[in-house]
């Protein structure tokens, strides 16, 4: 009895050194690059609707092209936010 | 002659023309691949936990596995509240990595790599989530567009930043799936042409960059399901606990 709660705590000491090796290697690669497409579409996708809202609510009040220079210009500004935002994150998650 | 690489995505009919109050419902090869990951994903989980043996045979570890990853991820990143929408979140990872796993194979199709697969799964998540914010946090929920400690003067320029950027997440969620999925098999189907086109002689550079490509591709499918994966969790931990 006394040998199987030996090799059980052996064991486990083994599997956990095991483990944190090989996650740390491939998790660090893959977030890395997921990081990387999260931001760009981040920034853009901000920007597509605000542009979009611009066009919309242009064409329901009959102001050509100021709403759509305004809303771009916010969307431009909720595009950094995002990115500030999620790279806010990554920081977070490295600490 | 090398064939058109954006031929890979066009969508046609299998079998006879279905159509209810002029919305067309044919069965199609993107169908037809959905249908096929469905079956596929109900037979790992089937087989795999059929037997609950101590000593897991492959399958059962695979599903273990997945479960475990996916339970992980939820715990990590929204915390014990959203224990209850894992159902959710793992039919969605597992559906996803099956579509860009099953598209990797020669002649078949890849359901992810249209923007309407994609927006339809992302527009789904955000509609949810509000709903969800809405049900538990009645209208504080509106909180999340209304950041603490900052100037009034200020107060509403940031809210229309701040509610810009909560409609663009469908959009960069959908977006980001479909472009990477698109872009990848666009570009492995040009570096198949050049093989083709430059023959023996040429031929072995872009064949080294297919083999390349094949591999971050696989890379690119996996990952893409999980950032979808935990991009959800995010939004519905911002739903379920609220702090600003």
């Amino acid at each position: 009895m006394n040998d199987l709660e030996d090799l059980k705590t052996r064991l486990k000491i083994a599997k956990s050194k095991l483990q944190n090796k090989n996650l740390e290697k491939t998790e660090r690669k893959g977030v890395f690059l997921g990081n990387a497409f999260k931001l760009g579409t981040e920034l853009v996708a901000a920007v597509a609707i605000g542009t979009i809202i611009g066009f919309i609510l242009d064409n329901w009040f009959g102001t050509k092209p100021i709403l759509i220079i305004v809303f771009f210009l916010f969307g431009a500004a909720a595009g950094i936010v995002n990115v500030f935002k999620a790279a806010k994150k990554m920081q977070g998650d490295e600490n | 002659m090398a064939a058109n690489p954006m031929q890979q995505f066009e969508v046609h009919r299998i079998g006879p023309k279905i159509e209810i109050s002029g919305i067309d419902l044919s069965f199609t090869n993107s169908s037809l691949f959905m249908a096929i990951s469905a079956v596929l994903i109900t037979m790992l989980l089937l087989f795999g936990t059929r037997e609950k043996k101590l000593v897991p045979s492959k399958i059962q570890l695979m599903s273990e596995m997945l479960y475990n990853f996916i339970s992980k991820m939820i715990s990590d990143t929204a915390g014990k509240k959203a224990k209850p929408y894992f159902p959710f979140i793992f039919s969605l990872f597992v559906f996803i990595l099956f579509c860009n796993m099953i598209g990797m194979l020669p002649y078949s199709f890849t359901v992810t790599s249209h923007i309407i697969v994609t927006l339809t799964f992302a527009i789904f998540i955000f509609i949810g989530v509000t709903i969800l914010g809405f049900v538990i946090h009645g209208f504080k929920y509106l909180k999340i567009f209304v950041p603490s400690g900052v100037p009034v003067v200020l107060l509403p320029i940031i809210t229309v930043i701040e509610i810009i950027s909560y409609l663009s997440r469908p959009v960069s969620l959908s977006v980001r799936l479909f472009a990477n999925m698109m872009a990848g098999h666009t570009m492995l189907k040009v570096f198949g042409g050049f093989v083709i086109s430059l023959g023996l002689i040429g031929g072995w550079l872009p064949l080294s960059f297919s083999v390349a490509l094949t591999g971050l591709e696989i890379l690119v499918a996996f990952l893409q399901a999980y950032v979808f994966a935990i991009l959800t969790c995010i939004y519905l931990n911002d739903a379920l606990n609220l702090h600003h």
